[in-house]
């Protein structure tokens, strides 16, 4: 019996931990408490918020059927199929178009990122183990590259897409560019990022290989990985894509047309129906394009 | 001979997926009339960016915008652990009940098979589960912003909500997938001495799933930070409130200020969950 609650505790002491995480779990916890008691968000004013909740839910009943008008489901679908042929088709496609041009624009930028990014590729010998040091300065060199790519690329992603759209709106004014640009910055901060961690767990068999044979650095990247990088980064690819729908549309708000500046349209003229179609249609266009990359991503994974 | 043959079909979908992007982003480019010129900018528009890029080693520091950046800052943090503190339980219980391993029919081999009427019970519960997460996480978080102002009026509530819907169902969603992808030995161990699922799910399961959900759920937190900042333009008053006020009045130091203290808190909690990952690598 002692026997096995000594066993128990040896167990018990030689569990693995994980100081590092403890910590921050407390820092989290005492941060959450700290907000919780300073914040001081009124959960009272219930009577207005539910005024305003029964507005907005008579508000957002298909015109023709507001007032007293009998309810009648043609006459809604008509009203919803009109708005659609009239702006919602459009939109929508405008959506997909911004959403598609800035993932093809992002995967250029983070592609010429992800190699002088990565640590195994971006040294004085890329990608071969045992061989003689060469000068300090030149690893110095290509250890300054890699610091300041990382640094160009964590510039981008931490700057949220909205803001950068919000800026170049007012560089570029009103066409799509400034939407494509923000969510190609953006989306190129986080492929980069994913893109150098795949080339830095790349098989180094082929690059040495290669690099035994007299190849040059830019034709071990060409030739030896590249190649193996592509499936995964093309996983990443159709995943960022579905946050760019989704991102395209909100970015519509600014005043880009898109899906969002129906949206933003409808709110400010205070036709709550419009805007739940247009924030409907949203929905389902983001769940169709989900549907669609979870097979590109199967297609690509090769299955 | 069989194995050139799957391997050849692979690499065609790939080209496949490959020609379609391209074909898409012609599409794109005529659907949208798109002009290489108009990313050029001229005239006023020059000017500003001109002038925006000029101040940028010239980040302003008076004691009132010192004052604001640390509302803005404080603001911006408080919004995004308002609405991780209800994103989280929204998205640990709907994880629970979006997973197939709570339920599942397979029973490791022991025959303790749960019965037919129980089945169909646990997949209906799943499928709800799987259905609101698809739903409430298809609306983007300022779009849910939007929503909840109109519904509910201005209160600081309605910005914590939008943030806390979708990002739970995100959480929901990756909690599922990774407890889904835990080895099941334990948890067939534990059922075979009699355990309830939820004691199967506790002790079974979620210890070798907690190091991943613990990363992502700090990962979501970084997103949140970026989400509460954007909720600035919508009025809440964190650092995009005051980065759009500065910028809309033309004063580009101020507008730097508060992008290099976006930059810093985001910077900082990405160091944080980077750090965090690295060490539950280890």
């Amino acid at each position: 019996m002692t026997d096995r609650t000594a066993e128990l505790q040896r167990l018990w002491r030689a569990r693995s931990r994980n100081r590092f995480a403890a910590g921050s779990a407390v820092v989290m916890v005492v941060l959450l408490l700290a907000v919780a008691a300073t914040s001081g968000f009124a959960i009272g004013g219930g009577g207005e918020r539910l005024r305003n909740l029964r507005r907005f839910v008579t508000a957002v009943v298909p015109y023709p059927l507001q007032g007293d008008a009998p309810f009648d489901v043609r006459v809604a679908i008509d009203w919803g199929l009109r708005l659609l042929r009239d702006h919602g088709i459009d939109a929508a496609a405008r959506t997909v178009a911004i959403a598609v041009l800035a993932i093809v624009l992002a995967q250029i930028i983070a592609t010429l990122c992800t190699l002088p990014a990565a640590r195994n590729l971006a040294r004085s010998e890329p990608l071969t183990p045992g061989v003689a040091p060469s000068p300090w300065w030149r690893a110095a060199a290509w250890r300054a590259l890699v610091s300041v790519t990382r640094a160009v690329l964590t510039l981008l992603r931490a700057i949220p897409e909205y803001v950068w759209a919000f800026l170049f709106l007012a560089m570029l004014g009103a066409n799509p560019w400034p939407a494509i640009l923000a969510l190609a910055l953006h989306n190129a901060g986080i492929l980069g990022r994913l893109g150098a961690e795949v080339v830095e767990n790349v098989d180094p068999a082929a690059p040495a290989a290669l690099r035994a044979l007299g190849a040059s650095r830019r034709q071990i990247a060409a030739f030896a990985v590249v190649p193996q990088t592509v499936p995964r980064m093309l996983l990443y690819f159709f995943y960022r894509f579905e946050t760019c729908i989704r991102e395209a549309t909100v970015l519509g708000m600014l005043g880009i047309a898109s899906l969002g500046s129906l949206i933003d349209d409808a709110r400010v003229a205070r036709r709550y129906d419009e805007m739940v179609v247009w924030v409907s249609l949203g929905a389902v266009l983001v769940l169709v394009i989900d549907a669609l990359s979870v097979w590109a991503r199967g297609a690509a994974r090769g299955r | 001979m069989m194995a050139r043959r799957v391997r050849g079909d692979r690499v065609g979908r790939r080209r496949v997926v490959a020609l379609g992007v391209v074909a898409a982003a012609a599409w794109a480019a005529w659907y949208l009339d798109l002009r290489p010129g108009d990313a050029i900018p001229r005239g006023e528009h020059w000017v500003v960016l001109r002038d925006f890029f000029a101040e940028a080693v010239h980040p302003v520091l008076t004691a009132t915008l010192r004052a604001e950046l640390l509302r803005g800052l404080w603001n911006t943090v408080v919004f995004a652990a308002s609405a991780m503190a209800l994103a989280l339980p929204l998205g640990i219980v709907l994880g629970f009940f979006a997973s197939t391993a709570w339920w599942a029919t397979d029973s490791g081999g022991d025959g303790a098979r749960p019965t037919a009427a129980r089945c169909v019970v646990c997949r209906l519960v799943f499928v709800a589960a799987r259905s609101a997460i698809a739903l409430f996480r298809s609306v983007h978080e300022l779009l849910w912003a939007v929503l909840l102002l109109c519904a509910l009026g201005n209160s600081p509530l309605s910005g914590v909500f939008a943030i806390a819907i979708p990002y739970g169902c995100t959480l929901g969603k990756v909690f599922a997938e990774v407890v889904d992808e835990v080895p099941r030995e334990a948890a067939w161990a534990l059922r075979g001495l009699g355990a309830a699922p939820l004691q199967v799910f506790c002790f079974g399961l979620l210890p070798r799933a907690l190091a991943d959900v613990t990363a992502y759920a700090f990962y979501r937190f970084e997103c949140a930070l970026r989400s509460a900042a954007v909720l600035g333009f919508f009025g809440f008053e964190t650092i995009g409130y005051f980065l759009q006020q500065a910028f809309q009045t033309g004063s580009y130091g101020e507008a730097w200020t508060h992008l290099y203290a976006l930059l810093a808190l985001v910077g900082l909690f990405d160091w944080w969950s980077g750090a965090l990952r690295r060490s539950f690598a280890r």
